[in-house]
């Protein structure tokens, strides 16, 4: 019996090997031309953001024949683990190395770990505490609340009732989508937050959320969703009361998947989304930069895009990697 | 003179025996007050926004899913064993209804029992695990709640399915549009029955009378509350310990196209933490994790105060931060209630 | 010189007055037998003064002064030890760790302890190591166990609630022994019993309780007289059974059944054992602890694979792979433990009486509560189970009500062979004559059952026929014609018996 387990845990070990490209082949096999390997730490691949990050890096990182991107390391939102894969990376000596912190203070000794080694360092989305790295490329959450406070405005000319479907309250683009938007919306004082509950960034728990205040609130203008999932659980739950004409409903991320916040603008279910850019493009450019000796810029801050009814097909179009990579 | 507090001839006046036996068919009394104590807050605080059909439906609805992980839990738990694994099941049932409907547009009728087979077999293997291999059901199932949810994960290449699919017209496929009966808010069968609801009444009468008036019933309660009697009387305890897992995982699979219907969509990371709800409202409803005592009805009103009480909480406005204290402490209020010689305990009084 | 006083203690649980009243004298070196049927208070008493309940009623003095005992901690300081009936050992420690549990020091110093606890078991006879696991040991060696954690303390007065119940005759001569090394260094023991051939050899006075008031106390024991006095009239004929009746047909055959022993647990193996049972007739199975009783009724009942040999019932191949498969063949084992194999403590006396047999009341694939109901009342009714209803919750009937509970649920699978395993350990003597009674009509109903009990007298009056079994094996076997004494089956007993083993 303990045999037949062994060898079935072997078979799935082997399978699931086989299923990701093979490990570090370096520059062994031609030798005239160096092949740059590259090691991505991502904090969590189920977060359908975060998937559609490693589609999409992978996807553009073809675009260098020379560098080759290894197979992504899923951290599970564990600091833990994400640190020791970092230093898993050093160990192979990757030529660079990117990540994606799952929380800033953890991980910052092992960037500097790699600093040390001489590994170049490009910090994907989230920052870390130290300086020691090449780049940052990631967007700006405040900007984001921002624009989506200014839609608000825009849309509530005469104000309203604004109800705010928050993320986990420690993470910190739920502080910073938060502080933008309030900051906005503070351009007109009719416009007001009449309530605000943690949402936890998922559809199942906003539905719910969003029921209960329909049932305690005659007057709700519109929803402010810290990402699409949570604005589209409230719409469900204001559609089913018949009260999805008289509301509209802002999100963030746009994801240019079936399920996603670009097809929910196209649908008319949400009136606008931001795109939260993923920077894939911009970390697979400055990769192959800093390879071949170029300089680049440490900062990187990305702007964001409006979706609307009029862009969206395009920006879906443009974004979409499900036939590609 | 083996037992030290049996009185030596007992007699008990007949009407409170009567009483007792009502009460311990319908499970513990003491679920039923803090029932009706929310109730009474909820009415108190929020009249009719509160008692009104359309939010009850809403309430009961949102946890239809949990509730019925609860009662496949609670067979778990009535044979001394435990099911971590249920919400990944759920997860991984509701990802296949959301592919069935959108890669192969299947009908839902078809998609239910798929997804019950899909679920019966993790389960199937969690029994299996336990009771041939003797792993302990907090291990296997733990292990199976990592297990399935990977493969959830992959199958889905973490990315969210959507149920809600439009033909080549625009509007929603006939199959999408009769999924939504599942349970996407808003449509009812009939006009008025909100089928999350109605499964999760009709599941916890089948289990009900499944428990009390069948052998397999009997037998369940025999498996926890004495596994060597209940071997030596002949129950086959092997194949109990196996059937009650398989049950749990085919719950868990009938209940994955309501969640997925419920959100419109199947997430990778639906029911994640559900097994804990399931296992809080089958405790809170007087089932015990030693087994061998607890029942359906217990597990049902368990599940309502859960939800009544995040419902009459919201409707309060209470800060997210005090409704997990509060919640928290529910549950051991509910678990003191249970046990009277607790309070014989603080009374001074003696247990021997 | 009187050690302990207890004087006009009372009790009272819920709806029960448990003790009214009741006064005790011990001096040292005494030994007092407190006697009385399920019931009578004798546990309750002793418990008091064991310090298990915090209120009671009445004063307790000890070497003169009067001692306020309402924690197990105080008993302890005042120099009482108790050895209850339910062992109180932890299975997954071992032997030494049991001994001084609670009484360690911060610092655990393993050999001095290990070496006291040695010490301790010689002076019990018991061969084993200090290290060994308690729930590697078997039943008897516990008991003798919980005494040396009782000596180990400083004990001015031992009480000991049935500590034979559980031992063979040898096993009790080695714990008479004890008991006399005590009383020589003036420790009082007050022990509890239902073996009244028991008293007449170690005590020096017994104490009679009845429905929770003092009866009386003789020095002489005569068993008549102690019997009216504990159950309020005259007995009669305590083993009913004086004739064997005529066996029929034969109903099980054994033939060189074998099956392998299991290190872990103890189990003993057993060596081609060959018997037969016919219908109408009381087999007995005798043997000391770790004689492969229990294993030989539970090979029979399907709980154990045999290596070898065959068997057949009713003139048919019985090959039960499980005890599923023995009762449909119309099999039944009362099972040595009831608390443990036998009942589903928590639940009430109809579930457990229908279990075996629920498939009888079956209707549309359901249960049929009503018909199960009606013959579960019937059965309990007719062996006279003293509760309420059968609602009541098994766990808290006495223990010979919960023996009869388990006869109920047996007779419900209408069984033509009874596996009966210490069918009376620890059980009052009336209904101690209730089950004998029962068997008696079971046989003459033309039912055959093989009974495995430590009580030779027992097996000499209730048997057609004695077995008697050692190291698994089988060394004799006695009919009744042939009126065999105790020593003899004794010696059959201990053949081939290593010295060293008790």
């Amino acid at each position: 019996m303990k045999k037949a387990i062994t060898i079935a845990l072997c078979a799935v070990l082997a399978a699931a090997c086989a299923s990701k490209a093979p490990g570090p082949s370096t520059s062994a096999d031609g030798g005239e031309k160096k092949k740059f390997v590259v090691g991505y730490s991502q904090s969590n691949n189920a977060e359908p953001y975060r998937a559609q990050l490693n589609l999409q890096l992978q996807h553009f990182m073809t675009k260098y024949p020379d560098i080759e991107l290894l197979p992504i390391a899923d951290a599970k939102q564990s600091s833990a683990t994400q640190v020791s894969q970092v230093q898993n990376f050093i160990t192979q000596k990757v030529d660079a190395l990117i990540v994606s912190p799952t929380e800033p203070a953890p991980l910052t000794a092992a960037v500097e770990q790699a600093c040390q080694a001489k590994i170049p360092v490009i910090i994907l989305d989230r920052t870390v505490n130290t300086d020691c790295y090449t780049a940052f490329i990631g967007g700006d959450n405040v900007l984001i609340g921002k624009k989506a406070g200014e839609e608000a405005v825009k849309l509530l000319p005469d104000g309203g009732n604004v109800v705010e479907l928050r993320g986990i309250m420690s993470n910190q683009p739920q502080i910073d989508r938060d502080k933008g938007f309030r900051e906005a919306i503070a351009a007109n004082p009719k416009i007001k937050i009449i309530a605000d509950r943690e949402g936890k960034w998922l559809k199942e728990q906003a539905t719910p959320i969003m029921q209960q205040w329909l049932a305690q609130h005659e007057k709700i203008d519109l929803v402010y969703g810290h990402n699409d999932p949570m604005a589209l659980g409230a719409y469900l739950a204001a559609q089913a009361a018949g009260k999805a004409e008289q509301i509209t409903f802002i999100g963030i991320d746009g994801l240019a998947i079936p399920d996603g916040g670009i097809r929910a603008v196209q649908l008319g279910q949400l009136s606008a989304t931001f795109i939260y850019p993923t920077g894939a493009e911009e970390a697979a450019e400055t990769v192959n930069k800093i390879l071949h000796g170029h300089q680049v810029d440490k900062n990187q801050v990305l702007g964001t895009t409006q979706v609307t009814k009029d862009n969206a097909a395009e920006l879906y179009k443009k974004y979409d990697l499900s036939g590609q990579g | 003179m083996t037992t030290k507090t049996a009185p030596p001839t007992p007699a008990k006046p007949p009407g409170e025996n009567r009483l007792r036996r009502t009460f311990s068919a319908l499970g513990a009394a003491q679920a039923y007050i803090g029932l009706v104590l929310i109730l009474a807050v909820g009415i108190a605080t929020k009249g009719d926004i509160f008692l009104n059909e359309t939010n009850l439906t809403n309430a009961v609805g949102a946890f239809a899913s949990r509730g019925i992980l609860a009662v496949g839990v609670t067979l778990v738990i009535l044979t001394g064993g435990i099911d971590l694994s249920v919400g990944s099941l759920l997860g991984i049932a509701s990802m296949t209804a959301a592919m069935m409907l959108s890669k192969h547009s299947l009908e839902p009728w078809q998609i239910v029992p798929i997804c019950m087979v899909v679920g019966a077999f993790f389960g199937f293997l969690n029994g299996a695990g336990t009771a041939w291999l003797r792993i302990q059901s907090f291990v296997m199932t733990l292990a199976m709640l990592s297990v399935v949810r990977g493969l959830d994960r992959q199958v889905s290449d973490n990315v969210s399915v959507g149920t809600q699919i439009a033909g080549p017209d625009g509007k929603l496929t006939p199959q999408a549009e009769a999924f939504q009966l599942f349970g996407t808010p808003g449509h009812n069968l009939f006009d008025r029955i909100y089928y999350p609801v109605l499964a999760f009444i009709v599941v916890c009468v089948v289990f009900h009378l499944i428990l009390t008036k069948t052998r397999f019933g009997r037998h369940v309660y025999a498996v926890g509350g004495n596994p060597t009697a209940a071997r030596l009387s002949g129950v086959n305890v092997t194949a109990i310990t196996i059937a009650v897992f398989t049950l749990s995982g085919m719950l868990a699979g009938f209940a994955g196209p309501i969640d997925a219907a419920y959100s419109a969509s199947a997430d990778p990371q639906a029911g994640q933490s559900y097994e804990l709800d399931a296992i809080a409202a089958a405790v809170i409803g007087g089932a015990s994790l030693a087994g061998g005592k607890g029942t359906i009805a217990g597990t049902f009103v368990g599940a309502l105060i859960l939800t009544l009480l995040d419902n009459v909480l919201g409707l309060n406005a209470v800060s997210d931060n005090w409704q997990l204290v509060i919640k928290g402490l529910i549950v051991v209020v509910a678990v003191v209630l249970q046990r009277p010689d607790l309070f014989k305990f603080f009374r001074g009084g003696s247990r021997s | 010189m009187t050690v302990l006083t207890m004087r006009a203690i009372g009790k009272s649980f819920p709806g029960v007055r448990a003790l009214d009243g009741v006064s005790l004298t011990v001096a040292e070196g005494e030994v007092v037998a407190l006697l009385g049927e399920n019931g009578a208070g004798k546990s309750t008493l002793m418990n008091i003064l064991a310090g298990v309940f915090k209120d009671y009623e009445g004063e307790i003095e000890i070497g003169g002064q009067v001692a306020h005992i309402h924690s197990p901690k105080d008993a302890r300081r005042h120099g009482v030890a108790m050895i209850h009936q339910e062992l109180n050992l932890v299975p997954e420690l071992s032997i030494t760790d049991n001994i001084f549990l609670g009484r360690e020091r911060t610092i655990l110093d393993r050999k001095s302890t290990e070496a006291r606890s040695a010490e301790l078991l010689r002076g019990l006879g018991l061969d084993l190591s200090p290290r060994r696991l308690i729930k590697q040991c078997k039943i008897a060696e516990r008991q003798l166990i919980e005494v040396a954690k009782a000596l180990s303390q400083n004990v001015r007065v031992l009480v000991m609630d049935e500590p034979t119940s559980a031992l063979a005759d040898a096993e009790v001569r080695r714990l008479y022994a004890v008991i006399r090394d005590l009383t020589a260094r003036g420790v009082a023991v007050i022990y509890i019993s239902h073996r009244l051939e028991e008293l007449e050899e170690i005590a020096d006075r017994v104490v009679v309780l009845r429905d929770g008031t003092y009866v009386g106390e003789r020095s002489e024991v005569d068993r008549d007289e102690l019997i009216q006095m504990m159950v309020g009239r005259p007995l009669g004929e305590m083993f009913p059974r004086a004739d064997g009746g005529g066996a029929g047909k034969e109903l099980l055959k054994v033939e060189g059944l074998s099956v392998p022993g299991e290190p872990g647990t103890g189990r003993t193996p057993l060596r081609e054992v060959s018997l037969s049972v016919r219908a109408g007739e009381i087999v007995g199975v005798a043997g000391l602890m770790g004689a492969g009783r229990s294993e030989l009724l539970e090979t029979i009942f399907g709980v154990h694979r045999p290596a070898a040999g065959s068997m057949s019932l009713g003139g048919r191949t019985y090959r039960p792979r499980s005890p599923k498969g023995a009762i449909r063949r119309g099999v039944a084992l009362v099972a040595e433990d009831r608390k443990a194999q036998s009942l589903v403590l928590g639940n009430t006396i109809a579930f457990n009486a229908g279990l075996p047999s629920l498939r009888r009341f079956l209707r549309f694939g359901m249960v049929d509560a009503r018909s199960e109901q009606a013959a579960v009342e019937r059965q309990v009714n007719e062996l006279r189970v003293k509760a309420s209803g059968t609602r009541f919750t098994v766990g808290n009937l006495s223990g010979g009500n919960q023996q009869k509970v388990v006869l109920a649920k047996w007779l419900l699978t209408s069984p033509s062979l009874i596996l009966m395993d210490e069918p009376t350990r620890g059980i009052d003597v009336g209904a101690k004559a209730e089950i004998h009674a029962l068997m008696s009509s079971l046989a003459a109903g033309g039912k055959g059952v093989l009974v495995a009990s430590s009580e030779l007298p027992e097996l000499l009056a209730m048997c057609d026929r004695i077995l008697v079994l050692c190291e698994g094996r089988i060394t004799a076997e006695f009919s009744r014609e042939e009126h065999p004494t105790q020593e003899a089956i004794l010696e059959a007993a201990m053949a081939r018996q290593k010295v060293t083993t008790l």
